[in-house]
């Protein structure tokens, strides 16, 4: 437990000595910069440490989100400790992740940005194999260990390219030679959003995410979900602030890139019935939302039109606080229902609202606002987003028309597929009849370290969602650092006016839903109690209620080639069948067809290659000798 | 002044027309049978009649289940603020109301969906089951035509609903057409008409919007049927938008009889079709989505074209 309350006290001090001054640099916009300096001959020369506004906006996420997941792991791993396994380890990674993801979003230096990178990806690939005694926890675990090696891999190829170029690691210099080598910066800037598309899971780069999110503890896959794969779109936004703007051929690439990661993770959150895993599709969903904006805010700067820039850029930034927020708040509620229950698997769930309305309500608090609908928080992100992509119809091109017009609809389209995917994670998880033992092993409401973090999670969603002018007008500074140059005075009027109607319709929503409730209530009707109708069968026919996977098969029915479905089924024989059992799963398109194959390859390539290691010490020694000529004639000729 | 009138009269359109339309299309449906038919004020009778009655509550649901109808209820009746009706301008008027008033119907949705979940029916499972998938594929549709439609006119109000003309010059009555004829199958598949689900049928294996209804009764009821009534009149008001030319002094009328129209196409569609077999609605929606590129293209080619 020592652990524990030094992992609190470190976050917290953390939180005292960096969080006053975000706040202030994210209201003022003046940013604060502090320079390690320990001499010319030490690597430790010359490192800034910046908080300007977009730092401090990721500080504030990263900090508030860790203090909420220290909170939610004392009730989560209760049952852990008093299983005997030990915790320590699991404390002092998550104190690294919390402090290395503050790292991140402040350091200023290539260098030494790689290095807390790259303590970011270890201590949360072994957060993540908390349960390592389990074979496919570690197998999922080493897959997003490499997955982050190539990420990181390609962040190193421009990041020395850079310093080539400027002979420094600062970032300050880099901006210089982005700005004034255009095709340079293409290339660079494909690489770093390779790299960090990885991290955040942009499709084609996202295969790790719905592996690594449901092995992790809850509040891991929270953390990492919430918070630690924005850092990605931090890297992303970063870069284009650094490099001042990018051609119009980058803009409508993450726009792409974007829209289809964002129908891509939805139609695969629709099919899974694992909780977590689902969840972790629906990530990917909202990094392409996150991306959709941002590449309309390009698409703004490209064609110089502040307004499209400024709504893009904002409702991106919007909607990486939402996202954070409620997709927190639906992975404590999942682990909250894993832990009563001991299963993710939500076609064995079923009614347990009645056994933990707290959870259920706030469960269903965060479906809400992920589905973008008002009055959560959800829906002002995608607003502005979608605001920016018709104001943006307007810039005079075919290409740029068509382009926008199917982002437009491919958002709506979003939009229906996660009210599709949410309603089935809430309904089948939590209303209806218990589908088995596994709902009926829920026998009371979760402990209050697990509801307090849910409920902070909903009254902030709420809050966001019914004065979204506040939050709006703090997360202009970090905005207007994007949009750096660009006339942006006329532009907050517009959109901040709108939101203010906005706030006043939820609030209104709100009211005349009780207002309902009230007259309901004061016509005073006799309630009668029955079985629900079963259409002339007086028996409730529980066995007989709709699956999950019932529930959305007409509609994957229609998308049938964009899944690899793999069925396992053992149909009723004879007269008196003794078993039968029917399961199917949906395998990831691009695993199945992409990477699998490439794995295979690799595989037989390199068993070519095992003639070599022989265990005969003669041979070993002959190729010692060979290595030492080729050196020697080599060095020779340079 | 001028905006107390403009809430009065769209307040009394959402108040009675919903009804008015209902009745109408069962109207023109006993016509078309040969019977003389109930009175068009009997879906009002009706909805004043379920609202003294008192409720059966299945003892499966939760409070979910009673919370539906207000959330429904709600969203609808403030969908309807941003829309054009029979004043022939909305309540509220703001840029991309289009997106509230989607994401408002869309929150109506949500809660239908779980509240006939949360009744642990298998048919209103499967009615929930195809009403979302539906929606699916309408909404994106619909986006691209007012998008498209907005692009044109470079208002994004649903003002530039009735500036296709003046925008778009000869394709205008292209545009029109097809913009138009979309919007009519979105009625007929939001509100649950044949030959997408026939709301007379007796099979529940059949339903999709009556399915999801089976456990509610009295208030609750009745505030679905007002709610699912008030949606099918705001898409016809939306039509009624783009037919009725810009500042003519009658529009309410015109609007009276866009609506008056509109219901008696319905009931005679109703009347002259069966239903479509489930497994073949899906097409039938699609042709929703491919008006909804042919409106796409020709704004593109009147904006980029020349």
């Amino acid at each position: 437990m020592i652990f524990y309350f030094m992992s609190i006290l470190i976050v917290i001090l953390a939180a005292f000595w960096t969080l006053p001054t975000a706040i202030k640099v994210l209201f003022t916009g003046y940013s604060v910069t502090k320079t390690i300096n320990l001499g010319k001959e030490s690597i430790f020369n010359n490192i800034n440490f910046v908080i300007d506004p977009l730092s401090a906006f990721f500080i504030i996420i990263i900090l508030i989100m860790g203090i909420l997941g220290l909170i939610y792991s004392k009730g989560y791993l209760k049952p852990y400790i008093e299983k005997g396994k030990s915790i320590n380890s699991h404390y002092l990674f998550y104190t690294a992740l919390i402090l290395s993801m503050l790292g991140v979003v402040t350091c200023q230096n290539a260098l030494f940005f790689l290095v807390i990178w790259e303590i970011m990806s270890l201590s949360s690939f072994f957060l993540c194999i908390f349960e390592n005694e389990e074979k496919e926890v570690l197998n999922a675990g080493i897959k997003y260990l490499i997955f982050m090696h190539i990420s990181v891999l390609f962040l190193i190829i421009p990041f020395a390219i850079l310093s080539i170029k400027t002979g420094g690691y600062n970032f300050e210099s880099f901006s210089l030679v982005l700005k004034n080598n255009e095709a340079l910066a293409d290339i660079i800037f494909i690489l770093f959003f390779v790299g960090f598309g990885i991290k955040a899971g942009f499709v084609p780069f996202h295969n790790w995410l719905p592996e690594a999110h449901p092995i992790a503890p809850s509040h891991i896959s929270a953390i990492m979900s919430g918070v630690m794969i924005k850092t990605g779109i931090y890297g992303i936004l970063r870069i284009l602030m650094l490099s001042g703007g990018v051609t119009k051929f980058i803009a409508y690439f993450v726009l792409i890139i974007a829209v289809i990661s964002a129908l891509y993770g939805i139609l695969y959150a629709v099919g899974q019935s694992d909780i977590k895993k689902m969840l972790a599709y629906s990530s990917i969903e909202n990094i392409g939302i996150i991306g959709i904006g941002i590449g309309v805010g390009m698409l703004g700067l490209v064609y110089n039109h502040p307004m499209v820039a400024f709504l893009g850029f904002i409702g991106a930034i919007f909607h990486i606080l939402n996202h954070s927020i409620f997709k927190n708040l639906l992975f404590f509620g999942a682990g909250a229902v894993y832990l009563k229950s001991h299963t993710k698997n939500m076609e064995l769930l079923g009614g347990l609202i009645k056994k933990m309305p707290k959870t259920g309500i706030l469960f269903l608090t965060g479906c809400i606002a992920i589905c973008a609908l008002p009055p959560f928080n959800g829906f002002i992100g995608e607003f502005l987003i979608y605001f920016g992509i018709l104001k943006g119809l307007s810039i005079n091109s075919f290409f740029n028309f068509l382009i926008l017009i199917f982002a437009f609809a491919g958002l709506a389209l979003v939009g229906t597929m996660a009210l599709l995917c949410f309603t089935k994670a809430f309904s089948i998880t939590f209303l209806g009849h218990q589908r088995s033992k596994y709902a009926e092993n829920v026998k009371d409401e979760s402990p209050h370290s697990i509801i307090m973090p849910m409920g902070i999670l909903a009254v902030f969603a709420l809050s966001v969602g019914l004065f979204p002018g506040f939050m709006f007008e703090v997360l202009i500074t970090p905005v207007e650092l994007l949009t750096n140059g660009l006339n942006e005075i006329q532009s907050v009027e517009e959109p901040l006016n709108i939101l203010q109607i906005v706030s006043l319709v939820s609030a209104v929503l709100i009211i005349l839903t009780a207002l309902l409730a009230a007259v309901r209530y004061k016509l005073n009707k006799k309630i009668e109690s029955a079985p629900t109708w079963g259409c002339g069968y007086d028996k409730e026919l529980k066995r007989a209620q709709y699956t999950g996977s019932s529930y959305v098969s007409p509609f994957l029915s229609m998308l049938k080639p964009l899944f690899k479905k793999v069925y396992d089924v053992e149909k009723p024989k004879k007269l008196f069948p003794k078993s039968a059992h029917f399961s199917m799963k949906i395998e990831d398109i691009e695993e199945a067809y992409v990477i699998n194959p490439l794995l295979k390859f690799d595989e037989w390539f390199l068993t070519k290659f095992e003639k070599l290691q022989n265990g005969n010490l003669q041979t070993y020694l002959k190729y010692g000798l060979i290595f030492l000529l080729i050196s020697i004639i080599g060095g020779l000729l340079i | 002044m001028m905006i107390f009138l403009i809430i009065i009269l769209n307040l009394l359109t959402v108040l009675f027309l919903p009804f008015l339309m209902i009745g109408i299309i069962k109207k023109t449906k006993a016509f078309w049978g040969g019977r003389y038919g109930a009175s068009v004020f009997q879906p009002l009778y009706d909805f004043i009649k379920l609202i003294k009655k008192d409720f059966v509550i299945s003892n499966t649901t939760s409070t979910i289940f009673r919370l539906t109808p207000l959330i429904s209820f709600a969203a609808i009746i403030i969908a309807a603020v941003f829309v054009p009706l029979i004043s022939g301008t909305a309540i509220i008027n703001i840029p991309a109301g289009l997106i509230v008033f989607a994401y408002l119907l869309a929150l109506g949705k949500f809660f239908n969906c779980i509240g006939a979940m949360d009744t642990g029916s298998s048919f209103e499972g499967m009615g929930t089951s195809r009403e979302a998938c539906f929606t699916s594929i309408v909404e994106p549709a619909f986006f691209i035509i007012l998008g498209s439609i907005m692009a044109l006119s470079g208002n994004y109000t649903f003002e530039s609903l009735s500036k296709i003309t003046t925008n778009a010059g000869s394709y205008g009555v292209l545009i029109i057409i097809f913009a138009v004829l979309a919007l009519f199958l979105m009625v007929l598949i939001e509100g649950c008409r044949v030959p997408v689900d026939d709301p007379a049928t007796h099979l529940e294996l059949t339903m999709i919007h009556e399915v999801m209804i089976l456990d509610n009764s009295g208030f609750d009821l009745a505030l679905i049927t007002w709610a699912s009534g008030i949606k099918m009149l705001l898409i016809t008001s939306l039509i009624a938008k783009i037919i009725i030319p810009t500042g003519s002094p009658l529009y309410a009328l015109y609007y009276l009889i866009t609506i008056f129209l509109v219901s008696i196409i319905i009931g005679t569609a109703e009347s002259s079709m069966a239903r479509i077999r489930m497994s073949h609605i899906f097409e039938f929606i699609f042709i929703m989505s491919s008006f909804a590129l042919i409106v796409m293209s020709l704004v593109g080619a009147k904006v980029f074209g020349g």
